[in-house]
């Protein structure tokens, strides 16, 4: 015996009763696995098919893995297309979206009915995808650059106004109570409380935005909004591969360079 | 910098007649109060969390609407008065908060200069353009509390007690007749409430502002206040010198005896003093 005194046993049924789990996860997932089996078999997903395509499409294969350098010269023009249009519908976007982010978002916005108007807008612009306001403004100002800009401009209203308002909505609101306490009305209260605290973070999705927008721009030219996009309609229509492959490669490279920089200056900010 | 205010010590300014409010849901944050507070006066406010302190002091400026009865300041209907006429009592009074309230990342003088809003038109706010007469006054605020020094410095880089006194001078640049503080020390050590007590009673003595304080503390209630108001449950319990509260009128005021918990400088704090 030694001479700590043993431990009382501990009666079980002072222990909880093991929750039941329930069917529901195993219902859930038989769920989902019957509607993708049902949408595969609606758009006819035929694998064997797949494989079938995969070897006759073997020699385009091979053409994309062997970019042809020497069009590179004839892609700059393009190149710099994108990015002025990145760069115009990024501004433009941005300062648009600076009164409309306000108007918003609760924190800012005193009034439940314009609030809910507004936010009801922003949400019609933002269920329009990219493409498709490109193919309008395409009809209506013609093919072209313009059309392009027009384009990101009101995709970039549609998620710099919500991702701003939704920042502006979890800022402390102290300095906001002390100016409207001071007998500001909101608006000088909000321009000078809560425009400061959000600046951060607006300059930070602003630059995310534009990262979008490079990525944006080389596809709304499929549909003659300018840009790469233009580019690679062209070279797609005449089958030449090696040319197609050099042009996903420099997207790739612009892309790539345009996210580094931008995440380092977003780091920068977040200090 | 007392051109603007009205009324000569000792008149009535702030008059509460039958005051209660009636939060939207439901929750009961002041009952039937009635008194009046006289210009000049130094006004310390004491009771437990939840007893109507905060209310009490933010429906002088109108933050927290009256839902019974009527309170004026300075002979203006603060319950009814929306819009202009609102903004136009809040600029005579002058609020200073318990977390600061400053906007961290801008300057010590535009926070100070927060206190200009109401004269200031709307484009002049906009563009950050403020007029020269107002930088001058926000200026003088900040020498006031000893803390010119540092106008150009981000609100976020001062101490805490550096911070609160910003926020007194933000009221002081309304150039107010009254100076509401709702738990100015709450944040702060005790070396440092002391010398933001001191700020706002050189204030009170000084310019003749009316300042009504939120404490914590019963023994800074009692050293930095002309009269003192005990709330509880909504309700003025007590209302005298600091002298007369004694351990009765505590009792009436917490609902228990006096504890440590209950004063600053009850327990000797070597890290600070």
């Amino acid at each position: 015996m030694s001479d700590v005194p043993a431990q009382p046993a501990q009666p079980r049924a002072a222990r909880p009763p093991r929750p039941r789990r329930g069917a529901t996860p195993w219902v859930i997932g038989i769920v989902l696995a019957a509607i993708t089996v049902w949408a595969a078999r609606g758009v006819q997903i035929d694998i064997p098919a797949i494989w079938q395509n995969f070897s006759n499409a073997s020699g385009t294969l091979m053409q994309l893995f062997q970019p042809d350098y020497g069009f590179f010269p004839q892609t700059l023009s393009a190149i710099e297309e994108t990015l002025m249009m990145a760069v115009i519908a990024t501004a433009i976007g941005s300062l648009g979206s600076v009164p409309l982010a306000f108007l918003a978002s609760r924190a800012t916005n005193p009034s439940r009915a314009l609030l809910a108007a507004i936010r009801f807008l922003n949400n019609v612009i933002r269920a329009v995808p990219d493409l498709l306001y490109a193919a309008v403004f395409v009809a209506v100002v013609g093919t072209g650059a313009l059309s392009g800009v027009l384009a990101l401009f009101f995709f970039n209203i549609g998620i710099l106004v919500k991702l701003v308002s939704e920042s502006l909505d979890g800022l402390d609101r102290g300095p906001q109570e002390a100016a409207l306490a001071a007998g500001g009305t909101w608006f000088a209260a909000d321009r000078v409380s809560m425009l400061p605290s959000v600046a951060p973070s607006f300059a930070s999705q602003v630059l995310y935005t534009f990262e979008v927008n490079i990525r944006a721009s080389t596809v709304i030219g499929l549909v003659g909004a300018g840009g790469l996009g233009v580019l690679i309609d062209n070279v797609r229509t005449f089958y030449h591969y090696h040319y197609l492959s050099l042009i996903i490669l420099e997207i790739l490279v612009l892309v790539l360079v345009v996210e580094t920089a931008s995440s380092m200056l977003r780091k920068q900010l977040a200090r | 910098m007392t051109d603007r205010r009205p009324g000569t010590a000792g008149d009535p300014q702030i008059v509460f007649d039958g005051v209660g409010v009636t939060y939207p849901n439901g929750y009961r944050g002041l009952s039937d109060i009635s008194l009046t507070i006289p210009a000049g006066q130094m006004v310390g406010v004491v009771g437990l969390s939840g007893a109507g302190k905060s209310t009490f002091v933010r429906t002088i400026n109108g933050l927290v609407t009256a839902t019974e009865g009527s309170l004026t300041v300075n002979g203006r209907d603060v319950t009814t008065a929306r819009g202009k006429q609102l903004r136009a009592v809040r600029s005579d009074i002058g609020m200073v908060f318990q977390g600061f309230n400053l906007t961290g990342r801008t300057t010590v003088l535009n926070n100070v200069l927060m206190g200009r809003l109401y004269s200031a038109p709307w484009w002049r706010t906009l563009l950050g353009a403020w007029k020269s007469d107002d930088v001058e006054l926000a200026m003088d605020a900040l020498t006031r509390v000893e803390i010119v020094q540092k106008a150009y410095t981000r609100a976020s880089e001062l101490s805490g007690g550096q911070q609160q006194r910003v926020g007194i001078a933000r009221a002081l640049a309304q150039q107010p007749s009254i100076i509401l503080a709702d738990e100015p020390v709450a944040s702060l050590d005790p070396p440092t409430s002391h010398v933001v007590m001191e700020h706002l009673r050189r204030i009170n003595g000084e310019l003749g502002v009316t300042v009504i304080t939120n404490l914590h503390f019963l023994d800074l209630a009692r050293k930095y206040s002309d009269r003192l108001l005990g709330l509880r449950g909504g309700h003025v319990v007590f209302d005298g010198t600091g002298a007369d509260a004694d351990e009765t009128v505590f009792e009436s005021i917490y609902g228990r005896s006096l504890t440590g918990e209950d004063v600053l400088d009850a327990t000797p704090n070597l890290e600070t003093s």
